[in-house]
């Protein structure tokens, strides 16, 4: 069973959205982390970058394959998460806390869907 | 009916995989183990790393097996596959190649050879009906092949600790690179499962692949895995078998080897015997020797952080098209990302050239094989 908190919401894509006051923390879901297997290598996106809901913003690639990351949110990035260059294993470990990608200032989330309709959209 | 449709057949060991959790995909119509779950310590890197310093077990029972049997049995096969069987002796396993007329390969496998009237092949799983077919069509009388695809497991033993798991359970282990025996194993249970202990591998490490009937082959799993973990080891799935074969620079049929690419191109030609008189594809493989390839296998490294994938286009750095990527992955001894590329044949060496990483240029180097040394021999 992967961990879905009931406190953020998702996308179909597999990321999180966490509001914190205005800002949107964004990363992507223990589902998705255990789907790809071993995560190597994250291209995050930039600060200042201006990102828009639902396109393409970064990837996130595994021994296996590489997968895109698609932001939630549209907006200005306020921040990411530069741990995650040398470290890109935290995405496994810890999907929703040490593993987050980055964040969004004063933007606007787009469509997403509750932690338990994320968790049928999964099936489980 | 498309071979899609089929259903996927199972490894005599698959109830494992499900117990352990594994994530299964479908390996040349086999439904087989990608990787174990992180939550038992599973997963490609931790993975390929218990074989590099430990021992991993591998189902590879999707690999085909066949046998011919009769008189001449080795001069027949001797005839059809590239390397020359006569050079070497019964007891001892050889890798070569199938190729058609004009010199593209059918499949790569592994020919253990028992005695004049008697080869053992290993073919690969979705090649395995087309060489056996390929074999039939050119049977002289007196020599039978069969297809033996479901009455084996293979399990690949691999790692500096093996040796210490073939000790555990009484199996052969004082085997020369490259030899194989037949033997019976009594389990603990009393039972008694006939294998073949070959000490081959696909992994760059020192190791065996064992072949039990499929009906014992649980069993044996079991007792292997009991002392593998004693020894830091644990089962390995086939995303870890990949990314250590690509740090060894083993083809991958399909991949480094196919229809389209001929040993020669392959820098495969150590698995031809250019002096037999006949073998598949000689006049056209001799024909593109004396011209030389246009391209050759290279090994490549990643100088930043982009992974090499493969179909992805090698540049030189007057930006023309010189290479693509035939496998690429990331290595996890390395901590880089590593490919195996066909380039033109004037690059070197320690040439750099870039790699279209979907629309970002990553900077690349041309590397000796193999990218990770090799402990096959000790």
């Amino acid at each position: 069973m992967s961990n879905v908190p009931d406190s953020l919401n998702f996308t179909a894509d597999h990321e999180w959205v966490e509001m914190r006051g205005d800002i949107a923390r964004v990363g992507i879901t223990d589902y998705a982390q255990a789907a790809l297997g071993d995560i190597v290598y994250v291209q995050l996106p930039k600060v200042g970058d201006i990102l828009e809901a639902g396109k393409v913003c970064g990837e996130v690639e595994s021994t296996k394959s590489v997968s895109d990351l698609f932001s939630p949110v549209s907006g200005v990035v306020s921040a990411v998460n530069g741990d995650l260059e040398g470290a890109p294993e935290s995405l496994n470990a810890d999907p929703y806390g040490a593993g987050w990608i980055f964040e969004v200032a004063g933007g606007v989330v787009g469509t997403t869907i509750s932690a338990g309709e994320y968790r049928a959209a999964i099936g489980e | 009916m498309s071979e899609s449709s089929l259903p996927l057949l199972h490894s005599p060991l698959h109830e494992v995989h499900i117990a352990l959790g594994a994530k299964m995909a479908d390996f040349g119509g086999w439904e087989m183990p990608i990787e174990y779950p992180a939550s038992i310590g599973g997963g490609v890197l931790a993975e390929h790393q218990a074989v590099r310093n430990a021992v991993g077990l591998f189902d590879v029972s999707h690999l085909g097996k066949a046998l011919v049997v009769g008189a001449g049995a080795r001069a027949f096969i001797n005839s059809c596959f590239t390397n020359d069987l006569d050079r070497i002796a019964a007891g001892e396993a050889q890798y070569t190649l199938c190729c058609d007329e004009s010199g593209g390969v059918v499949d790569d496998l592994i020919q253990y050879l028992r005695s004049d009237e008697e080869v053992f092949l290993i073919p690969n799983a979705s090649n395995t009906t087309e060489v056996v077919r390929r074999l039939q069509a050119a049977l002289p009388a007196g020599i039978t092949v069969t297809n033996h695809h479901l009455d084996f497991a293979v399990i690949a033993v691999q790692g500096p600790r093996s040796v210490d798991v073939m000790k555990d359970l009484g199996l052969p282990h004082e085997l020369e690179y490259m030899a194989f025996v037949d033997t019976t194993w009594s389990a603990p249970s009393g039972e008694s499962i006939s294998l073949i202990v070959c000490r081959t591998g696909y992994t760059g490490e020192y190791g065996f692949e064992l072949l039990p009937s499929s009906d014992g082959a649980l069993t044996l799993w079991k007792a292997l895995s009991e002392s593998a973990a004693k020894h830091g080891g644990r089962p390995c799935g086939l995303g870890a078998r990949d990314t250590l074969r690509t740090e060894m620079g083993y083809p991958l049929h399909g991949h480094e080897l196919s229809l389209e690419i001929s040993p020669v191109q392959a820098s495969a030609n150590w698995a031809v015997g250019w002096k037999k008189e006949n073998f598949w594809g000689r006049s056209a493989l001799l024909v593109q020797r004396e011209a030389g390839a246009k391209r050759v296998l290279r090994a490549i490294t990643s100088l930043d952080r982009g992974i090499p994938r493969a179909g992805m286009e090698l540049k030189s750095p007057s930006g023309d098209v010189v290479g693509v990527l035939t496998s690429g992955t990331f290595s996890p001894t390395l901590k880089v990302g590593i490919g195996l590329a066909l380039v033109d044949a004037n690059f070197a060496v320690g040439d750099h050239l870039s790699l279209d990483v979907r629309g970002r240029v990553s900077e690349v180097v041309i590397t000796k094989f193999p990218l990770v040394e090799s402990h096959v021999r000790s």
